[in-house]
């Protein structure tokens, strides 16, 4: 490594430059693919720099806009972004992967040292699993996922579902859960992720975490909540204890239409509630609901909204009174 | 009769290790061609996709270089990915609308959402308009205008040497700026 340098004074961020305007020029060869992945796999500050430098010109892309219309950005926004650290930048390009990447972790058998277990929980079943690496994934009814532990990464692939990661530190192994287009990326923390057909969101209750998709990236701190749904984006604050309230038995919602809260009910209880007409399923609900048995359920929420329950072959329609 | 022995039986093993050894690196490498991270992981999976299909006879003393021509390829064709990640992008927007019982939600396109942090944009953006003249003026047109090189170089009445040395000056000052 020292010899290396040595024999060549540019640093590491100097070179990563020089190869970026040699990539970007004509058509690159095989032969600069091969010398690049060289360089790449020579030194590891070299795959860092290199990183660093795609994240700061996708970073001018998403500012060209503005650039181009002499257009100063707004610049409202928080304290919180200010954490934003070093590695934000640095590893900050950790990527999206398509639905196929389920089909690559499952795939290889015996070719990897990496070791991947899929776990999944039925309508009305909490699970805890706890990972060889000190994490620990408390995962909601209905969730679906599977958990790679490679040398250099650890990943969980999330289908549908909910779950709580309790993210043991290890800043050389990064921690990276892909649901769908929507990646997230953390060091070491704990935090919410809900990936379910009424929408996306992140809730974070202890320290810091990235999430990539096809949109902006996001930096998330303690109390933030990114919630991708109704076809937006949002950050919010919130107590997270609220968001993580499942793990004990307690829902909490604020403002959340009656139709998310009767989703997150049909998977906890077999006998399904059906909302009957698209005015009801609308309706802004509030408040803490205990899930103790369903028939108790039904009639707390019965008094948050105006609301009436009656018996069918279905299951039990929620109805305005 | 003797069954024909294979010219090289893990050929194939060979190649999909090789594509996990070097999956992080054709990361960066489709990332500098297309611009996108997100859109170089889409084309790191299609690349798997054919790895894997690949004919497990077929001859190469190289898989490293196999995967890179094949990365190539791929990038080539990011245009048509592009698409495809718009699309399903779409889909998934749609698909929200769906179960959100008919509710009709507008959506906000127009809006400036939050990328990475405000308070570091807003240096990268000044530390852009204090380029100098020549270097900011280099950098728009490779950077902002998508100009070659050579274009670039033209449109200057510089050498694309002279370029280089812009771009590279313009993107070591940038990076400063964004240091925490």
């Amino acid at each position: 490594m020292s010899v290396y340098l040595v024999h060549d004074a540019e640093t590491a961020e100097d070179q990563a430059i020089a190869w970026i305007l040699r990539l970007q020029g004509e058509t690159p060869s095989v032969e600069d693919g091969l010398e690049f992945d060289a360089w790449l796999d020579a030194r590891p500050a070299n795959a860092d720099a290199y990183a660093q430098l795609l994240s700061l010109l996708e970073a001018v892309d998403v500012l060209s806009p503005q650039v181009r219309e002499g257009m100063r950005i707004e610049t409202h926004g928080s304290a919180r972004h200010r954490t934003l650290s070093r590695w934000a930048w640095g590893t900050g390009i950790a990527g999206v992967a398509a639905a196929a990447a389920l089909v690559m972790v499952i795939l290889p058998q015996g070719d990897l040292i990496a070791q991947t277990s899929s776990f999944a929980t039925p309508r009305g079943e909490h699970r805890s699993v706890k990972l060889a690496d000190g994490s620990t994934i408390d995962m909601n009814a209905e969730t679906v996922m599977s958990v790679t532990l490679a040398p250099h990464e650890r990943r969980v692939v999330m289908g549908q579902g909910e779950a709580v990661f309790d993210i043991a530190h290890d800043k050389a192994r990064a921690f990276e859960i892909e649901a769908g287009d929507r990646l997230v990326h953390v060091v070491g923390t704990q935090f919410d992720v809900r990936n379910r057909p009424e929408g996306f969101s992140v809730t974070v209750s202890r320290g810091t975490v990235q999430v990539r998709g096809p949109g902006p990236t996001y930096v998330l701190n303690r109390g933030d909540r990114l919630d991708f749904s109704t076809g937006g984006e949002k950050v919010s604050r919130t107590d997270p204890a609220e968001a993580l309230g499942w793990r004990t038995g307690r829902l909490v919602y604020r403002d959340q239409p009656l139709s998310r809260v009767v989703a997150d009910l049909n998977r906890e209880f077999p006998r399904q509630v059906i909302i009957a007409d698209e005015h009801v399923a609308g309706e802004k609900v509030s408040g803490v609901l205990v899930l103790d048995d369903q028939t108790r359920v039904l009639e707390r929420l019965a008094l948050m909204l105006p609301l009436k329950t009656v018996m069918s072959d279905q299951g039990v329609v929620l109805q305005s009174k | 009769m003797k069954a024909p022995v294979p010219k090289s039986p893990k050929i194939a093993g060979a190649l999909v290790e090789a594509y996990f050894a070097k999956r992080a690196n054709l990361v960066l490498f489709l990332a500098t061609r297309t611009g996108s991270h997100a859109l170089a992981e889409d084309l790191v999976q299609d690349l798997y996709l054919k790895v894997a299909a690949l004919d497990p006879d077929i001859e190469t003393s190289s898989p490293n270089a196999l995967l890179y021509r094949m990365a190539i390829n791929l990038a080539h064709d990011s245009t048509r990915s592009q698409r495809r990640s718009e699309v399903r992008d779409t889909a998934w927007r749609q698909d929200m609308r769906t179960n959100l019982g008919g509710e009709d939600i507008v959506e906000d396109p127009s809006a400036e959402r939050i990328v990475m942090s405000r308070e570091r944009m807003g240096q990268l953006m000044a530390a852009i308009g204090q380029l100098p003249p020549q270097r900011q003026k280099a950098f728009r047109l490779y950077k902002l205008e998508g100009k070659s090189q050579a274009e670039a170089a033209r449109a200057m009445g510089i050498s694309v040497k002279a370029i280089e040395g812009h771009i590279s000056a313009a993107l070591k000052a940038l990076l400063r700026s964004v240091e925490p």
